[in-house]
């Protein structure tokens, strides 16, 4: 750029011969034509023609590189829109100052007004517009043909075809604006601004005009005078003061006798025609008129070139027939009878780009002549035909994407409720995948417009509108419609993306320029806040959780409210200050799109990559104000309560239950009865969990998905058939969830039962109001639907023997639990009728056959979860029952689930800890003494109805005996391998109550029974990898965190709503957020793994925050870690 | 050299297009050729797909059509292909394997072309192809191009003479250090290993 303008500065006197594009001949034009001002607003494709003067101005006013001649230094400015630009271009004309206007094509639309007025008075010094028309709309939004301004305001149109005569015509226009003392347009097309071709330069107009002043009348305009002014300017256009620059920019080319056909063309048509003409050597055969000054018509020069007889014309011009009009218009007045080939006849059509090849074949077709058109390669439609398209975008570590992405993660995109009004400018380009943050774009500055009448319109709706729009755009056209918004009461949300510069052009300066000294800087905010905007805010958007937490703020306002995001284009110097230029942005493979909850990636997980879910979790790692490593908060069975909780985030109900399925079966009773081992061993330093039994609870309630479990009979259809058959002996929650992951990974499998259904304690033993037995049913029911086979009423060592079915089967899995009530001895001599065991005291409970007499006092004895059940169920028995629990710990050593002591004791069972049964005796009812189990001194006798004993139970060893004595604990339990439940005997594995380290719960029995799954695998397929839940399995048997039970967080409301503020943390390999929803340019993805393309990077570090998996790092700060 | 010949510059925004389309205006200017050209940039900076088309000799003013190029600079490979219609049997084209994803590739949305098929393609169809899959080390964008000019100055009889070009990077080249431009053109026009693939 530096040597163009010198170039333009430089050659001053002699002529040499240089190459330009159409944009700087224009400029070199008005520099030759001793241009004083030049008022702009950017706009491709006519940018260059004011960057070309920003930087001459600049240099001619720097007194060290211009000390001669500062004084007469052209000036420049970005005017605040085309309108200023204009206005001031003509005032400075008034004060004798010669001036040029540049501005797009929809630049004259907004000029428009001051336009339509100043021809009906004067201007004074000579005024040219360049306004550059865009077909095929490379970078605008129509392509109107701004030759229609001649016409409508009355002003000469020059329109040049190649920059050559670009050049010329600028410098012509000032010319004749002196001599008409009106302005004159010089309009250009893209392929004529942006085109680059051979001119000659000339010297330049050294005459000093000196600015004044002078009353005229012609500066008031009133009515009384704008009859007569409109005919005067009407005799001004018709002057001959016109001809002779008719003559100079009207040519004939290849003039010669009697030829039949012609030309008309103008613009870029006629270089386009002219090579055609050339390589085609049709010379001889026509005469081609080109139009270089359309307005006024040049209908004398026309008439005269019909009048030379050809038979056939053809008029050749890009967008709407404005030539061939007038053309035909001649023709008819002139009554000549030339043959008019047009747009129809031709087919060149009124819109878009012509192109030479389309020329070629209009020429060959309107000469009848074999043109020497190209022909392209057989076949090369199949290479680039459906090429993946490459739109712009915004660029990497732009500021406009951090905006976006916190809008992103606030807006939901799914339904209507928010429309996002767009504008015209980089920051339109928020429209395109992936952010596709825009609902509306239609021209400069309607986005506050669109968006207050929207809101007036939906005003009934619960819709909210917001405005969005560059700094540049709110500068140009935005203010005033911000003021309406204001002054009409308007509900709208407006977000200015300020970086300080006109982005999309080229960096431009405008009214919030830090940069120059030449310009006073605005500030966006103090301005607003003047307007009467309560709510305003600023923000700078790479601080990703304040710009979410004010977004989603001021989303909530009512009336105008205005935010604004601040930070620099990448392009300003003070980007910089913005970044860390000194680190590296690096990202770790290991978290990246890597699952750390299931060492074998072949499991079957629930969780569907989408790019809506990667959202959630990309939001919750934003907004959440407690963040808590879902390791921390692991469970036995090795639920995702990462994907679990975020399908809840999400909404996706069924997928949380899915992903719970994926893992057990019992989802509605864990919800109702697990002790929630994932919440209770949390490490999280803020005592934080999220509560998962409740939201287990919470989804398995939804009738609809929990009656629905077409995901685990698609797993078993699925399956590769293992052909192989195991056994399972015991149909309680341990036995059925090794068959529920046996069947759902191709195995056959047969449940042997001693009871007549399946379902083990859970069925009999745990009390119907601690949880919801019909759908513990439900679940049971299943397994026999997915294949797997029930025999009931068959005991080990009665029915069958453990011998017997391990040589029959591939694999076997003992599952029998506790067979044998521990006994009191204390109470061994009470007769039957009023004494319990804990078993068949809560069996009978459960099948209702308990017949206790209401009123009855009832002694339980035991400290286990059993002896809690039983008081409890004998209190609800009938609530006039007096309970009393004795136990030999003391209350907070009770092996019961803490919450089952409290619940008890709400309940109003007398809870007697530290104490045991010295001795029990029988006289019509019982007589217990009991003693206190430290100092063994007497503490109380009691007298009661009924005692049951709930001290625990055993193995009932004559069931396996063939096992061998060494095999077993001394409670009778089986010993097994921690790692697989292997009992050590033949190809038998060990779950639940009755193997030796099983944790006395449902989830301790579900882990272990998917543990001995695991075992099974290994011995039969050689599956390589450990049971996925083993840490938290075996962490089961530690003591409980102490505190955590103290607060269990209740779930009210909204249940989304209330777990807003918790981040599930885990990586996820079903991720692609960042390029999903971010989309950086600088972050790609080669082999299926995302890198960054460090030279496109700017060191932003946005991606850090926005990367849900954490798997994005300042390298320093890795490093630092590390150490 | 025949009388004119038309070259189009294919690339992504940012890989230089429109600095080679002016180092070869300049270039012919020195040697005295009449030169046009005509491009579109106006979201260049953006990322988007650029082309710039040159033409050389009398009578042409930088307009390019479908079958009518002589020579196509494809600095990206995918560019080079979505310009495959300009190309006729005459042409030579030169595909820089240089590439960059668009968003649709980025987002397993669209494919990128196979464009080893697409140069076999060209071999059966087109007069030569340049393939180029090498990048000489230490070189930034500006510079790859100049070497990938240079191999072509070295495999075809180019319309403007390498002296020429040595003297427009002198002139021309504004933020690089001139030496490493000229030495990254000089790599490409001298290297003697230099595999071209020709019909």
């Amino acid at each position: 750029m530096e040597n163009k303008v010198a170039d333009i500065l430089t050659s001053y006197s002699s002529p040499h011969k240089v190459s330009a594009i159409g944009n700087e001949a224009v400029a070199r034009g008005a520099i030759e034509a001793g241009v004083n001002g030049v008022f702009s607003y950017p706009g491709t494709p006519s940018t260059e023609i004011s960057e070309i003067f920003n930087l001459v101005s600049n240099y001619q006013n720097d007194s060290n590189k211009n000390p001669d001649d500062v004084k007469n230094a052209t000036y420049f400015e970005y005017s605040i829109n085309e309108k200023i630009a204009l206005e001031k271009a003509i005032a400075f004309s008034i004060g004798n100052k010669s001036a040029l206007c540049v501005m797009k094509n929809v630049g004259m639309n907004v000029a428009s007004d001051p336009l339509m007025s100043i021809t009906y008075q004067t201007i004074i010094a000579p005024l040219v517009i360049v306004v550059c028309d865009d077909p095929g709309c490379h970078s605008s939004s129509n392509e109107q043909d701004s030759r229609y301004w001649g016409n409508m305001a009355s002003v000469p149109v020059f329109n040049p075809a190649t920059p050559a005569a670009a050049y010329e015509m600028t410098k012509q226009a000032f010319k004749l604006s002196a001599e008409l003392r009106l302005p004159v347009i010089v309009r250009t097309t893209t392929r004529v601004s942006h085109t680059r071709g051979m001119l000659e330069y000339n010297e330049i107009n050294a005459d000093k005009r000196e600015a004044h002043f002078d009353r005229m009348p012609e500066h008031i305009n009133i009515p009384a005078r704008t009859a007569t002014a409109h005919q005067k300017l009407l005799d001004k256009l018709h002057s001959e003061t016109v001809d002779p620059f008719f003559k100079n920019f009207n040519k004939v080319h290849f003039q010669g006798k009697h030829k039949s056909t012609a030309i008309i063309s103008s613009g870029v048509s006629t270089s386009y025609l002219l090579e055609v003409i050339s390589r085609n050597g049709l010379e001889d055969q026509l005469e081609l008129l080109d139009l270089g000054l359309i307005f006024p018509f040049p209908e004398k020069d026309v008439a005269a070139f019909l009048q030379k007889g050809f038979e056939k014309v053809l008029v050749v011009e890009e967008l709407d027939p404005i030539i061939e009009n007038a053309v035909r218009n001649i023709v008819q007045k002139q009554n000549l009878t030339c043959q008019i080939t047009g747009k129809e006849e031709s087919q060149l059509g009124n819109t878009g780009e012509f192109t030479l090849g389309q020329i070629d074949q209009v020429v060959g077709d309107f000469f009848q002549v074999e043109t020497i058109g190209k022909t392209g390669l057989n076949g090369v439609s199949a290479y680039d035909d459906s090429l993946p398209p490459r739109p712009p975008a915004l660029c990497s570590g732009c500021p406009h994407r951090a905006s976006y992405y916190a809008l992103k993660l606030i807006v939901p995109r799914e339904d209507n409720d928010v429309i996002l009004c767009g504008d015209i400018g980089c920051s339109g380009l928020g429209a395109l995948p992936p952010l596709k943050m825009i609902d509306t774009i239609n021209h400069m500055g309607m986005s506050i417009s669109m968006a207050q009448g929207l809101s007036e319109a939906l005003k009934s709706k619960k819709t909210k509108v917001v405005a969005m729009l560059g700094d540049g755009t709110f500068f140009h056209s935005g203010i005033t419609s911000l003021l309406n918004a204001v002054y009409t009461k308007a509900n709208m949300l407006v977000i200015i993306f300020d970086n300080r510069t006109i982005g999309m052009t080229g960096h431009q300066d405008h009214p919030g320029a830090t940069h120059l000294d030449k310009y006073n800087e605005i500030q966006i905010e103090p301005l607003v806040k003047g307007m009467g905007i309560n709510f305003v805010e600023t923000l700078m958007p790479f601080d990703m959780k304040d710009t979410y937490k004010k977004i989603d703020k001021a989303m909530a306002q009512e009336g105008v409210s205005v935010l604004i995001s601040k930070a620099p284009c990448v392009f300003l110097p003070d980007y910089k200050e913005f970044t860390k230029q000194d680190d590296k942005i690096i990202i770790n493979h290991a978290k990246c799109n890597t699952c750390h909850n299931h060492y074998d990636h072949g499991i079957s997980c629930s969780k569907k990559a989408s790019s809506g879910s990667n959202l959630t979790r990309a939001i919750a790692k934003i907004r959440a104000t407690e963040r808590v490593d879902s390791k921390d908060q692991s469970c036995p069975a090795n639920i995702c309560n990462h994907g679990f909780f975020n399908s809840i985030l999400e909404k996706d109900y069924k997928t949380a239950l899915d992903m719970v399925r994926d893992k057990l079966l019992f989802s509605r009773t864990c919800g109702d009865i697990c002790h929630r081992p994932c919440e209770l061993f949390s490490n999280h330093e803020s005592n934080a969990t999220i509560p998962i039994k409740q939201l287990k609870k919470f989804v398995s309630g939804i009738d609809e998905n929990f009656n629905d479990f077409s995901s685990a009979l698609n797993q078993i259809e699925q399956a590769t058939p293992k052909d192989k058959h195991i056994a399972i002996v015991g149909g309680g929650p341990a036995g059925l969830s090794a068959a529920y992951d046996l069947i759902r990974d191709g195995y056959e499998v047969t449940v042997f039962e001693k009871e007549e259904a399946a379902g083990g304690l859970i069925k009999y033993v745990i009390p119907d109001f601690r949880m919801d037995k019909q759908g513990f049913d439900v679940e049971v029911s299943q397994l026999a639907k997915m294949g797997v086979q029930f025999k009931f009423n068959v005991s080990l060592g009665k029915e069958m023997e453990l011998e017997e079915i391990a040589n029959q089967f591939d694999g076997v899995i003992i599952a029998i639990g506790l067979g044998k009530s521990n006994e009191l001895e204390a109470v061994s001599s009470i007769s039957k009728s009023k004494k319990y065991d804990s078993m068949n005291f809560l069996k009978e409970y459960n099948l209702k056959t308990l017949a206790i007499q209401p009123g009855s006092k009832i002694v339980v004895i035991g400290g286990g979860n059993s002896a809690i059940d039983v008081a409890r169920s004998a209190k609800r028995f009938n609530e006039d029952n007096e309970v009393i629990l004795s136990c030999v710990e003391t209350e907070s050593a009770m092996p019961a689930f803490t919450e089952e002591v409290e619940h008890a004791k709400e309940e109003g069972v007398t809870i007697l800890a530290n104490s045991y049964v010295e001795e029990c005796t029988e006289k019509g009812d019982l007589k217990i003494k009991l003693h206190q189990f430290d100092s063994k001194k007497h503490l109380q006798d009691i007298n009661c109805d009924y005692i049951v004993v709930a001290i625990g139970q055993q193995g009932n060893v004559e069931e396996y005996a063939t096992i061998g004595d060494k095999n077993l604990t001394n409670g009778n339990k089986i010993k097994a391998d921690k790692y697989n439940g292997f009992s050590n005997y033949k190809n038998v594995f060990v779950a639940g109550d009755i193997c030796a380290d099983n944790h006395m719960s449902l989830i301790g029995a579900i882990g272990s029974g998917k543990r001995a799954v695991i075992g099974i695998k290994q011995k039969l397929e050689g599956y390589k990898y450990s049971y996925e839940g083993l840490n938290a399995l075996l962490h089961l048997n530690h003591k409980e965190k102490e505190g955590a039970i103290a607060n269990p967080i209740e779930l009210e409301g909204d249940i989304t709503e209330f777990i807003k503020n918790f981040n599930l943390f885990q990586s996820c390999e079903k991720c692609n957020h960042c390029i999903d929803n971010l989309g950086c340019p600088a972050m790609i993805k080669v082999d299926g793994k995302i890198i960054i393309d460090e030279p496109k990077c700017t060191q932003c570090g946005l991606c850090i925050d926005v990367c849900p998996n954490d798997a994005i790092a300042w390298e320093k700060e890795l490093e630092l870690v590390n150490e | 050299m025949k009388e004119t010949t038309k070259i189009l510059v294919a690339g992504v925004g940012g890989q230089g297009v429109v600095f080679l389309t002016n180092l070869l205006v300049k270039a012919a200017l020195l040697a005295d050729i009449p030169v046009a050209t005509s491009e579109i940039h106006g979201l260049a900076q953006r990322g988007g797909s650029v082309t710039a088309g040159i033409t050389l000799g009398e009578h042409t003013y930088g307009f390019l059509e479908k079958g009518g190029v002589d020579i196509l600079f494809g600095l990206e490979p995918l560019e080079a292909q979505r310009c495959a219609s300009y190309l006729n049997k005459n042409s030579i084209a030169v595909i820089d394997e240089n590439r960059i994803l668009p968003y649709s590739v980025n987002s397993g949305n669209a494919a990128y072309p196979d464009i080893k098929m697409f140069v076999d393609y060209l071999k059966k169809n087109i007069n030569k192809v340049i393939y180029n899959v090498e990048s000489p080390e230490g070189i930034n964008s500006v510079q790859r191009n100049l070497y990938v000019l240079g191999r072509t100055c070295h495999e075809v009889d180019f319309p403007i003479q390498s002296e020429f070009i040595k003297k427009a990077i002198a002139e021309i080249v504004i933020k690089d250090p001139e030496e490493k431009c000229l030495a990254a053109f000089m790599l490409g026009l001298t290297k003697e290993e230099i595999i071209v693939e020709s019909k």
